[in-house]
């Protein structure tokens, strides 16, 4: 009975938030709106037993990205200062696209997801040899990443390591005028 | 502690919990858990003023009832009947959504406190990631309370205590990786359980690394919550009130009492991986409800202890300037964080997970042979 | 399932409580909206335009950092919850020589910022004897 009320609560958090984000006229509000949708589907990943990744998306997403995103629109909203009714000096988003866009969004998620599903079905057939001894995902996870998949472990590290140097560079103001003399 | 105090109850009245009765009783554990810590943070108003008037050498509040202990009540009504003053320009749906994002997120992380061996409301098995992701939605809500105000003072504050927040996340969040791999699980139980009831045991004294952990843990938590000296985004003589000047009455108090809970929850999380949580030397009590009690004392008796330390570093050092603020904790606290994660780790390695008086005793009972 | 049932119940009781005071707020507060009660708060003076600015990039800049570490450390945090097991088993070096790997590659990105200047606050402006000198742009 608990796993019907969780679901129900986050699934109705994801997609009312989702929803949401699109059709909101406030980037700030979308913000938010999008805050919640990422704490809904951290109680859809409750709800499949995988807590660990509950609690990732948690620290990650909630606490990580939305931060991210609300200081990137602080960073470049409102230079258009000559809008009467606005709050804050930010232009309220026009509504994206038309029933063409539409149509064409919709037919390529369904072709994604077609295919998706067909490659995962394929890959994921392979044994998996669960690791009986531990009861909570998180050490499970922890000996899979060290037997299993110690390559992808170990390259996330230079994944990171790029991400972090290309946001650093890109975030860079540029000092060319001064190193010109 | 949920299939515990429900079979408790099951037995002692002869009933059979389906889903609406477990439902109820976890409300109504719940919510004498939050009273209990809404409690614990309107008397640490109280005991801050009063700690800070015996550092001054002044009297503190003792109107409101005996020694003035009432204070936070007569607060609490004062702050009932003040006016809501929103601001017209200010963005009114994050305006009121700000205090319940930062209140709900202190709530939250209540649930994985290790009260006592026997109390933890939800031993989750993920429980000390889950207190990291819930301490950042408060950052969230201080920033969302910022930005609403529509005024220079408080979005500079929000802004602020946004960046402060997150980048002490850093070094805290390094800290709590070592202490997990001393112990070897994520759940606080394991944390708990796996040390000692004397000092010897504790974490604190493990090994070098942890015991410079503890510090860094300590620090990184004071400027999480905005404490003195790293309370510059509610800077009193610089920013007016920083993220909460134009929160007035019960939304002021919804702020400042998140703020408090959160201190002490940080600080019961570091009684809990550092200085022994809840065990109780001699193992005094047993295994029942005395020796949970016991454990109870324990535990609050260290986060208080710990509580008091904060308040008096509060009222003893200046405050951080902002720069100073972030140069502390990326080029002072992560990199130490970061060498003591790998110190950790090659000492796990070369000594097989012992603490240091492990070592010393099979020295010496091996020299004394 | 029901371990995690403690989490949304608080949750809600905390919506409870906010609502609840603010209602019984509501119900008994003075309200007395004038205009200069409902304007920004600036020392007396008169807040001019919006309180939107053009803000410093270092606070997304730190953000960006933030983001790193905190992904390196939700990775980290399965690898440290077993390396006690591995110990057990033996195979401790194996598992000590992946973190430090690991942990040595991100170093490797916490000393790129740090010499590149991306950790200040403050940004030090070079001089072009600097810039020449050490080779950095």
């Amino acid at each position: 009975m608990f796993l019907v009320i969780i679901f129900s609560l986050s699934a109705f958090l994801a997609v009312a938030g989702a929803l949401s984000v699109t059709f909101s006229k406030n980037l700030i509000h979308a913000c938010v709106y999008l805050l919640f949708s990422l704490v809904g589907v951290a109680g859809l990943y409750l709800t499949l037993g995988a807590e660990f990744v509950a609690a990732t998306q948690l620290v990650v997403y909630v606490g990580g990205v939305v931060v991210l995103l609300l200081f990137a629109i602080m960073l470049t909203g409102g230079t258009n200062l000559h809008h009467v009714t606005s709050r804050f000096g930010l232009e309220s988003t026009p509504l994206m696209g038309n029933l063409r866009t539409y149509l064409m969004g919709v037919v390529t998620a369904v072709l994604l997801v077609v295919v998706l599903c067909n490659v995962l079905q394929g890959s994921m057939t392979g044994a998996l040899v669960s690791e009986n001894k531990f009861s909570s995902t998180v050490e499970q996870i922890g000996v899979k990443l060290l037997t299993d998949h110690i390559l992808a472990f170990e390259i996330s590290s230079v994944l990171l390591l790029g991400a972090l140097v290309g946001a650093a560079i890109i975030a860079r103001p540029h000092r060319s005028s001064e190193s010109e003399n | 502690m949920n299939e515990t105090i429900v079979s408790y109850l099951g037995e002692t009245l002869g009933l059979n919990f389906n889903w609406l009765g477990t439902l109820v009783i976890f409300l109504i554990a719940s919510l004498i858990l939050a009273s209990f810590l809404a409690l614990i943070g309107g008397l640490g108003t109280y005991a801050e003023r009063k700690i800070s008037a015996d550092i001054q050498m002044r009297y503190g509040p003792n109107r409101v009832g005996p020694y003035g202990i009432l204070q936070f009540l007569a607060d609490g009504v004062k702050m009932l009947l003040k006016e809501d003053c929103i601001p017209r320009e200010s963005d009114k749906f994050i305006f009121k959504l700000a205090p319940i994002l930062c209140f709900a997120g202190v709530l939250a992380s209540l649930a994985v406190l290790p009260l006592s061996s026997g109390f933890i409301l939800s031993d989750l098995n993920v429980g000390i990631f889950y207190l990291l992701g819930v301490t950042s939605v408060v950052g969230v809500g201080i920033f969302l309370g910022g930005y609403s105000s529509n005024s220079k003072w408080a979005m500079l504050g929000g802004m602020r205590g946004a960046s402060q927040i997150i980048s002490y996340e850093v070094p805290v969040t390094l800290t709590i990786l070592s202490v997990v791999m001393i112990a070897g699980g994520l759940s606080l139980n394991t944390l708990v359980g796996g040390q000692g009831a004397y000092p010897n045991g504790w974490y604190l004294f493990h090994n070098p690394f942890s015991f410079i952990g503890f510090f860094i843990y300590f620090i990184g938590s004071l400027a999480e919550t905005n404490r003195a000296p790293f309370d510059l985004p509610e800077a009193e003589s610089e920013l007016v009130s920083g993220y909460h000047t134009e929160f007035s009455g019960m939304r002021f108090a919804f702020f400042a009492l998140s703020e408090y809970i959160e201190v002490f929850v940080l600080c019961a999380i570091a009684a809990a991986l550092f200085l022994g949580g809840y065990n109780v030397p001699f193992r005094l009590g047993g295994d029942g409800l005395l020796g949970q009690l016991f454990q109870l004392v324990v535990f609050f008796a260290k986060s208080f202890l710990l509580y008091y330390v904060v308040i008096w570093v509060r009222w003893t050092l200046p405050r951080m300037r902002v720069d100073h603020l972030m140069v502390l904790c990326w080029k002072y606290l992560t990199p130490i964080a970061l060498f003591n994660l790998v110190g950790t780790a090659i000492w796990m390695y070369c000594f097989n997970g012992r603490s240091m008086y492990m070592i010393l005793k099979h020295f010496l009972m091996a020299s004394g042979q | 399932m029901d371990v995690y049932l403690p989490t949304f119940l608080l949750i809600f009781i905390a919506l409870v409580i906010v609502f609840g005071a603010l209602i019984v707020s509501y119900l008994i507060r003075p309200s007395n909206p004038s205009l200069v009660k409902q304007t920004a708060y600036e020392c007396g003076e008169l807040p001019v335009g919006p309180a939107w600015a053009n803000f410093n990039v270092r606070f997304y800049v730190i953000a960006l950092v933030f983001i790193i570490f905190d992904v390196e450390s939700a990775l980290m945090f399965p690898v440290v919850a077993v390396y006690r097991h591995f110990l057990q088993l033996g195979s401790g070096g194996a598992v000590l020589l992946s973190l430090l790997v690991f942990i040595g590659v991100l170093i490797q990105g916490v000393i790129y910022c740090w010499r590149k200047g991306d950790l200040d606050w403050i940004k030090s402006y070079r001089t072009s004897s600097d810039v020449r000198a050490k080779g950095l742009k």
